[in-house]
């Protein structure tokens, strides 16, 4: 990588990254509840799941391990810091 | 040619550098045996929220914001004027060396081979829950004491810096143009931090051009006569004035916001405008105290001065160890930083190679800045006490290097000041209010509205009555004994794993046994001064305001903070050290 690059992916670090990573947080709470309605039930949550839900199986299908492991992951107030 | 800051500074980086490419490339390869093939969290455990793979320079980039804020630029000119600059110098270097980078990189390391876990799940993991307790309550008194420390830093730039505030407010209107164009107006992200830059341009040409814009003034809220009757120096802050209280309300109001809003709304898109001026006078303050030679400016400052003073006579300072070991905190090593380093960034390494850069290298960054802060404190001749001595500093050094009047160098570096301290103080308002929320969360206390302000009217009271340079102190003695613990629990870890742990092990009980000390000490004064009834230097002013009573208040409470830490810290040490013989006799820990 040029040096003009690194130069400008380390002012990326400095100005913007926090910023993407916290919006994408936030996008991920909204998904999150989306999921949840419809396929709560995968994670034992006590949602019928509707019949619609089956339907929109293909389209969730490449994400679903990601988000298991996203919502059952272990999480702590150190998490909270950075 | 050695009469001028130069050959300091430059001994410094090259130290650094030294000290990378050897010592902190073999414990990288020999002790953690980083393997740029073994997958990382990033990869294993990609969710595309947290866990996902980031270059290594925006990692740098992102590291480095997440630890520089006030430390590496108020400690330092602090020890050079308790101590003098040569073992404010020998500490930065040395610290940096074999201490700073060591926890940095090593809490990275310890998160990234942990699945990208933070601290509190590991020291659950290798301790058992008591510790882990033990160490959130500890952070919850740690962020009071952080708070209060850099409201006053701010306060101090605000008040003795006139035009500070104007130039701020236009950062921050900025901001919230860039947040409202790229969120609302989905304006493309070049044009609209064009356009917020061009607002933070007109802010700081206006205030260094027009002085009728330079308001409030230094103790605008203050008569003069006040300060002639009692002997206070007018040009100084002063706990317990009307300006001060202003300054204090204007900046919680600030914080309460920045805590309760969403984070992208109002914080983020404010520090993303603060920081692009930042980097400029940062890079600036580096190169000047570099060019010195060619400018003119040499060392003005005594190179040792007391190594011993005695509390009652003046109580600030004391004993050169512990005490230069905490005044200077984020310059050489920083417990915040173990926070820091073990959150979002090796969630997101791509390599385990990346660690050491990022890590170690930000580390290292961090006391470039620290040593350009020793710089501008030398080249003062009469430096005033506090933070805006920094800024006095930092103009001298370029002003006289890029040829230009001193207002605009002196606006830029309040402006860098301020925004560097907002910037990292917000976040821990915020911070607080998230952890209270966690720990409490049926009651009032954790109530989303409730906690900020039980946080801001702690931390105000002790910034509005207390003795700065003591509270500065205070803090660095708990940020350090953070440090030591982080530095222990990584040698908990190594021993676990059956590795080396004499690198981390050492500077563990090193910064653990001085930190402990230090906080010792500082209770002592504390708790002397309360006895005695008598204001910590400073807090005359308070006390004439308000009478003693309130002063004996503060100081009391800050004794019983200082205590209270001391057993904290004590006990977690002292739980680290016996897992760490456990570990190392290869028996279970019972948890």
């Amino acid at each position: 990588m040029k040096i003009f690059d690194k130069l400008r992916e380390v002012i990326e670090g400095l100005t913007v990254h926090g910023q993407s990573t916290a919006i994408l947080r936030v996008k991920a709470q909204i998904d999150n509840l989306f999921m949840l309605i419809t396929l709560g039930d995968m994670l034992g949550v006590p949602i019928l799941p509707p019949y619609y839900s089956l339907r929109l199986m293909p389209y969730v299908f490449p994400n679903i391990q990601n988000w298991k492991r996203y919502m059952l992951r272990e999480r702590d107030v150190t998490d909270l810091v950075s | 040619m050695l009469n001028t800051p130069a050959p300091y500074i430059l001994l410094g980086l090259i130290l650094y550098f030294l000290t990378y490419w050897f010592y902190a490339r073999w414990v990288d390869k020999k002790i953690w045996e980083s393997d740029p093939n073994r997958p990382t969290p990033a990869k294993l455990y990609f969710d595309g929220v947290e866990y996902f793979p980031v270059s290594k320079y925006v990692l740098f980039g992102y590291q480095f914001k997440s630890v520089a804020a006030l430390g590496p630029i108020v400690g330092p000119l602090t020890a050079v004027l308790f101590f003098g600059w040569v073992p404010a110098l020998i500490w930065v270097i040395l610290g940096n060396m074999f201490i700073g980078w060591v926890q940095d990189y090593s809490s990275m390391m310890l998160s990234l081979r942990n699945e990208g876990r933070s601290m509190g799940p590991i020291t659950y993991k290798l301790l058992g829950d008591r510790v882990r307790k033990i160490l959130l309550i500890y952070l919850i008194f740690y962020l009071i004491i952080i708070t209060a420390v850099f409201e006053w830093v701010i306060i101090d730039v605000l008040n003795r810096v006139p035009g500070t505030f104007t130039a701020v407010l236009f950062v921050f209107l900025g901001g919230i143009t860039f947040g409202t164009l790229i969120f609302r107006m989905r304006m493309d992200a070049l044009l609209a931090t064009l356009v917020a830059l061009a607002i933070v341009f007109v802010g700081y040409f206006t205030v260094a051009l027009v002085p009728a814009v330079r308001v409030p003034g230094t103790n605008f809220l203050d008569s003069p006569d006040f300060f002639k009757a009692h002997n206070f120096n007018p040009a100084l802050t002063w706990p317990g004035t009307l300006t001060v209280a202003f300054w204090l309300v204007v900046l919680s109001i600030l914080y309460y916001i920045a805590a309760v809003t969403p984070m992208p709304k109002f914080l983020l898109p404010t520090v993303y405008v603060g920081y692009l001026p930042s980097i400029i006078a940062l890079v600036l303050v580096l190169i000047a105290a570099i060019f010195t030679p060619l400018t003119g400016l040499t060392i003005q400052q005594t190179p040792v001065k007391a190594l011993y003073v005695d509390p009652l006579q003046n109580p600030q300072g004391g004993p050169l160890w512990p005490i230069l070991f905490v005044t200077i905190a984020c310059g050489a090593i920083s417990g915040w930083h173990s926070l820091v380093s073990s959150g979002l960034t090796p969630k997101q390494l791509e390599y385990e190679t990346d660690a050491l850069p990022v890590g170690g290298g930000s580390m290292m960054t961090e006391g470039a800045v620290a040593l350009s802060s020793i710089a501008a404190i030398m080249v003062l001749s009469q430096p005033p006490a506090g933070a805006a001595a920094y800024v006095q500093g930092a103009t001298l050094l370029t002003s006289k290097l890029l040829n230009v009047p001193d207002v605009y160098m002196n606006i830029l570096y309040g402006i860098f000041v301020v925004v560097m301290g907002l910037i990292t103080s917000m976040l821990f308002v915020r911070v607080f209010r998230l952890i209270m929320a966690e720990l409490f969360e049926e009651s009032p206390l954790g109530n989303k509205y409730i906690s900020p302000l039980l946080i801001l009217a702690i931390a105000g009271f002790l910034a509005f009555v207390g003795s700065w340079t003591n509270l500065w102190i205070f803090f660095g003695g708990t940020n350090q004994l953070l440090a030591g613990l982080a530095l222990l629990l990584i040698a908990v870890y190594l021993a676990s794993v059956k590795k080396p742990t004499a690198y981390v092990f050492v500077p563990g009980i090193f910064m653990a046994i001085t930190t402990l000390a230090a906080l010792a000490w500082e209770t002592y004064v504390y708790g002397l001064y309360a006895y005695l009834g008598k204001p910590i230097g400073v807090q005359a002013a308070a006390a004439v305001l308000y009478g003693k009573g309130i002063v004996t208040i503060s100081n009391l409470i800050s004794a019983a903070f200082g205590a209270l830490l001391l057993v904290l810290g004590a006990i977690t040490t002292y739980y680290l050290i016996t897992g760490w013989i456990k570990y190392k006799r290869g028996e279970a820990v019972k948890k």
